[in-house]
């Protein structure tokens, strides 16, 4: 390989990432401000507040190292979310599809299971106060259930994410394969080769299926109002994460909207054929995408109160025909 | 059935799950202790008491007027019908009259903060069943209320309308402030309809409030429950159509059936159009003459009770007169009554449901903090 071509596709690669986390920092603030704040007719926070000014705070405080069952891998735990989301970014760019097997939808699947799988580490390590038993039986009120075990918020958001891991995101994943099922390969690189040629898959009656399937699983992934049980101000608060301060809450805040944005450009590669990538005008539509969806999402958080399972259920199974709906649809 | 679902003692539970004092789902501190099984709460306990102030102590010996503007300060939601009601103990000890006038405006004052209450009640439940949208704007439609009670009491939470004999001078309706009242319930009306409307037709709303935390007639009368909570149930019981000072506003007593989150949700809902009618009806036929009746003389009383309809219940207040100084003061508050209630509701529902049960029965528990409850272990 050319060293000219090396130093092309290194800057296409930087370059889109740089890109994509400059727009990432904007998401949560246009999420909030613009479309929450004017439903909900209030103010709002400045647009810099949730996903740059926040951050910045947090990471600048005196940090605080909470307590843990495995202290330096709970604290690294944020840490290796948004690893896993950059790898997950990176390999959407089309200088990296040499790749192979990495840049196929089943790395992609791979990855976002260990983001999902990190929030029930997250909340199993947590050791709150809320977690201390008495060393003594509670005799307070008289003591209905004595020895008990004292379970605590975060341990409660632990179950609830394996949960989800369980079924929660069926939908998400199911709607990643309707473009495998119309393609017929698992590589990205195949999936955008065949889009540019015949046109988006979203343009298809299984596209606009799979994507509608995609959005609401991509809902569920964010743990976004109506599916925010794993962090629901009702009883686990912020749930797994509540226990992480100063520079470990900044890369919380830095990963879910990283985490935004890299749905978004996995959605544009799969359903529109347009992978990130800052020397194409196709990054236009990555960031035109990346801001629609929380737009969206918002409209929806907006308008709905938070769903228990017993709500969760049948609309993660009516979702899950849906998309199994939108692969056979390929197949006609 | 709640009471079938409760386990013995010796029946194993899980774990607990304890939430508070201080939970973003409570607006006050309180501690409520969940026992669970797989995320279905089994049993329950509320625990109040961090926020206690001896209000009642601190009572003890101070000249009438100074403690009935004590009692203003039991609580932040419902402080004029604490006001009201101490100083209605103090009227009837003293056997005072009080201007026709005076009365109407305390019914104003006083429905204008049932408005207010259940407003914040309607927003808080929203928030706390994860409806950003509809608890903020009912946060919104509240602010016209709470700004006609500043026009009438100088503040938007301590008020200080109510004295014996009648009521603050400064706290006289011209005819600038009745328009202005007019103008008010009329666009909290119109607000409250709308918001009713698309409260009722929305089925994930519904999913999360039919049939959740229910109680029955039977259990809430068991559990000594009041209020717009009790009526929930489908119990007929306001204490407004038995005061002597509501007799000439007509006005009907709402219920519902089932005791449920929606029950109690719309209990509230449909109050409010209630309460706007006896203020419509006050401010037409407002009588003219004094507001005070400076010409009562101090003596001594027995220990005298008072009961009214506070927007979350009954509230009683008691004390007796000793050379113009309060004796033995006690104050009740709904939410004493409705603890109870709150336990049991949750039995059987899931942990996120739990909050939205508590919440349910409009919990006021710093104002219930005055009380000490003594359990022999």
């Amino acid at each position: 390989m050319e060293a000219s071509t090396i130093i092309y596709s290194l800057a296409a690669v930087v370059g889109t990432i740089i890109v994509a986390f400059i727009v990432s920092i904007w998401l949560p603030g246009i999420e909030r401000k613009f479309i929450q704040a004017r439903i909900q007719q209030r103010i709002g926070p400045p647009i810099s507040s949730p996903g740059l000014m926040a951050p910045l705070k947090f990471f600048f405080k005196e940090t605080i190292n909470p307590n843990s069952a495995l202290p330096q891998l709970y604290n690294a735990l944020p840490l290796v979310a948004i690893i896993t989301i950059f790898f997950i970014f990176l390999f959407l760019i089309p200088e990296m599809y040499f790749l192979g097997a990495l840049t196929s939808i089943i790395a992609i699947v791979g990855l976002l299971k260990i983001e999902e799988v990190i929030y029930v580490f997250m909340g199993s390590f947590s050791r709150s106060i809320m977690s201390l038993s008495m060393p003594f039986p509670d005799l307070a009120k008289g003591a209905k259930y004595p020895n008990l075990t004292r379970s605590f918020l975060e341990d409660l958001s632990s179950l609830r994410a394996f949960r989800l891991i369980a079924f929660g995101s069926f939908p998400l994943y199911i709607a990643l394969f309707v473009p495998v099922a119309r393609v017929g390969s698992i590589f990205l690189m195949d999936i955008v080769s065949y889009q540019q040629l015949q046109g988006p898959i979203l343009f298809s009656a299984a596209g606009v299926l799979g994507a509608i399937v995609y959005f609401m699983g991509y809902l569920i992934l964010l743990n976004e109002y109506p599916f925010a049980i794993l962090k629901t101000k009702a009883d686990v608060i912020e749930g797994p994460y509540m226990e992480y301060a100063a520079k470990y809450r900044s890369y919380v805040y830095l990963s879910r909207g990283f985490l935004m944005f890299t749905l978004a450009a996995l959605f544009s590669v799969l359903f529109l054929g347009i992978p990130p990538n800052i020397l194409s005008w196709g990054i236009l539509i990555n960031i035109i995408v990346a801001l629609l969806f929380p737009i969206l999402g918002a409209f929806m958080s907006a308008f709905s109160p938070i769903f228990t399972f017993k709500q969760f259920y049948p609309v993660v199974a009516a979702l899950s025909i849906l998309g199994v709906l939108a692969i056979i649809t390929t197949f006609l | 059935m709640n009471s079938n679902q409760k386990p013995s003692r010796e029946e194993s539970i899980e774990a607990e799950i304890t939430m508070g004092p201080v939970h973003s789902a409570a607006i006050e501190p309180y501690r409520v202790r969940l026992f669970v099984e797989d995320e279905i709460v089994k049993d329950a306990e509320i625990t109040v008491g961090i926020n206690h102030r001896g209000v009642e102590r601190i009572m003890e010996g101070l000249p009438v007027e100074k403690a009935n503007s004590l009692t203003e300060k039991i609580c932040g939601i419902c402080s004029n019908i604490h006001l009201w009601n101490s100083v209605m103990v103090a009227e009837k000890g003293l056997q005072i009259e009080i201007p026709e006038r005076a009365n109407y405006i305390r019914i104003i004052m006083a429905e204008l903060e049932r408005i207010h209450s259940h407003l914040l009640y309607l927003a808080h439940g929203n928030e706390v069943l994860g409806h950003e949208t509809f608890s903020m704007r009912l946060f919104y439609i509240r602010e016209t209320v709470m700004e006609l009670l500043r026009m009438i009491g100088g503040n938007r939470v301590q008020y200080g309308v109510s004295v014996i004999g009648g009521v603050r001078p400064r706290c006289e309706l011209n005819e600038k402030r009745i328009k202005k009242i007019r103008e008010g319930i009329d666009f909290i009306e119109q607000k409250v309809s709308d918001f009713a409307n698309r409260f009722v037709a929305d089925p994930m709303i519904l999913s999360r409030i039919d049939g959740i935390c229910s109680i029955s007639k039977k259990d809430a009368l068991r559990l000594a429950v009041t209020g717009p909570s009790l009526r929930a149930t489908g119990v007929d019981l306001d204490l407004r159509r038995d005061m002597e000072c509501y007799q000439p506003f007509d006005f009907e007593v709402i219920t519902q059936e089932g005791g449920d989150i929606k029950a109690n949700l719309l209990m509230r809902v449909l109050e409010i159009p209630e309460s706007i009618k006896i203020i419509r009806q006050a401010l037409n036929n407002i009588p003219e003459g004094p507001i005070t009746d400076r010409t009562w003389k101090m003596q001594d009383t027995d220990i005298i009770k008072s009961y009214v309809e506070a927007p979350r219940g009954r509230l009683y207040h008691s004390y007796r007169l000793e050379d113009g100084r309060v004796r033995g003061s006690i104050v009740r508050t709904p939410s004493m009554s409705n603890i109870g209630a709150m336990q049991y509701a949750v039995i059987g529902h899931h942990i996120t449901d739990a909050q939205l049960g508590i919440v349910q029965c409009d919990p006021c528990f710093t104002c219930t903090d005055r009380a000490i409850q003594i359990i022999e272990i």
